[in-house]
């Protein structure tokens, strides 16, 4: 590489001091796997950091081809030829994917490939580099799965009496967990052919128009399927709220508290409680 | 061959409808059309329209469904949906499908129950 530097620079000794040093700035940089590969694809030079991802040393992959780099189902897609076509067409390639060390390993790369042309336009190489995201795409992953999971565990729907199921809501209730919650208390209705719901709204911290929005659509939906539903766990500030934003749930049963919804729901299956110590 | 598909059954003062799976615009009007015939005939009290086979549900056939209940309504007679599936219903509230005044019960045996139950009520008070 020093060889070409040299042959191909014909500037004073003061530039080719600065070029020197610019060598020695990307050679050294240990966050970015700086390379160049040549008009087909072929390693040329190498740094620090390409070392540190990839795991090959300088002597051992100059001159290969960087499909070395692929997982094997991305060579067969053809994608290291892709990426340079591309490269070469618009002069620039961005893309973020799976990538293989010398051991075998893969890590999450961000990869930029750029074309390099001459004065003429004449495509000399690509330069090629890379970052090692594998860290903040495991956090990602971590996040999807974990609010996957609070997902599950925020909207359970119980049967608590032969034709009643009790969903109690926990946070608050955005577009996508009422889709959620939705389908999952009708799927439950539907299962135990429950004619009464209650839905115990006891642990909203905070009711909004939006929330309210969710919950009577959500409620029209249980009406759609011939069900009744029971708003419970209305607490005073809850009520505050809904009155000052001016929202209209007068043709909803609502109840200040569970137990007071599921004496509801048994007046409404017909059912009595009655006390053991009144057949005497 | 629309009308053929839909049969709607006299039990005893009711009229029993099963709606087919993927109803088209021609099966809904012509099932409108059948249900209006078969209670000017049987002067029946009630309307129930089994959907619990229904697939999907657009928007021609939720007014059908609405219009039906109050022309039923205006002849004397009050409509049960019975057996909506839990996804046509979660489809419908976010498209904002409304079946108008219709009664809605889980099955067929509920909507015969809810038919019944509110006249004999209403002769006791």
């Amino acid at each position: 590489m020093k060889k070409q530097t040299t042959a191909t620079s014909k500037s004073p000794a003061t530039v080719l001091g600065s070029e020197d040093s610019f060598r020695l700035l990307v050679e050294s940089v240990k966050d970015y796997a700086i390379i160049m590969l040549d008009p087909t694809g072929h390693v040329a030079t190498w740094n620090a950091g390409a070392e540190r991802f990839k795991g090959y040393r300088a002597g051992e992959i100059i001159g290969k081809h960087f499909s070395c780099f692929y997982p094997p189902e991305a060579i067969q897609r053809g994608l290291p030829d892709q990426e340079l076509k591309t490269a070469a067409k618009d002069g620039r390639f961005e893309d973020e994917g799976w990538r293989v060390r010398k051991d075998g390993k893969q890590f999450w790369a961000n990869v930029i490939i750029s074309a390099l042309r001459d004065k003429d336009g004449t495509l000399r190489g690509y330069s090629k580099v890379t970052r090692d995201l594998t860290e903040r795409k495991q956090a990602e992953e971590r996040i999807k799965q974990q609010s996957k999971e609070i997902m599950e565990l925020s909207t359970p729907v119980m049967q608590v009496w032969q034709g009643v199921v009790v969903a109690p809501l926990i946070g608050s209730l955005d577009s996508n967990r009422t889709q959620q919650f939705m389908e999952r208390l009708l799927g439950r209705i539907v299962e135990t052919n429950s004619p009464v719901a209650l839905v115990d709204i006891m642990g909203v911290p905070t009711i909004d128009t939006q929330t309210a929005q969710h919950l009577i659509e959500t409620i029209s939906a249980v009406r759609l399927l011939g069900a009744q539903v029971v708003l419970t766990g209305v607490r005073p500030a809850i009520a505050q709220t809904l009155v000052h934003l001016g929202i209209d749930l007068s043709n909803i049963m609502t109840r200040a508290s569970l137990s007071a919804g599921l004496l509801v729901a048994f007046d409404i299956l017909k059912l009595q409680v009655v006390s053991k110590d009144s057949t005497h | 061959m629309a009308s053929e598909s839909i049969s709607v059954i006299k039990l005893r003062d009711l009229l029993l409808v099963t709606v087919p799976p993927d109803p088209g615009d021609e099966t809904i009007s012509a099932l409108q059309e059948q249900v209006l015939r078969a209670m000017a005939r049987h002067e029946a009290k009630g309307l129930v329209l089994d959907i619990s086979t229904v697939q999907t549900l657009d928007s021609f056939f939720a007014r059908t469904v609405a219009e039906t209940v109050q022309m039923v309504a205006l002849m004397g007679g009050r409509t049960v949906l019975a057996g909506m599936r839990a996804n046509v219903a979660v489809t419908a509230t976010q498209l904002g499908l409304t079946v108008g005044n219709a009664l809605t019960a889980l099955d067929v045996d509920r909507a015969l129950d809810l038919l019944n139950a509110k006249p004999s009520g209403e002769l006791r008070v």
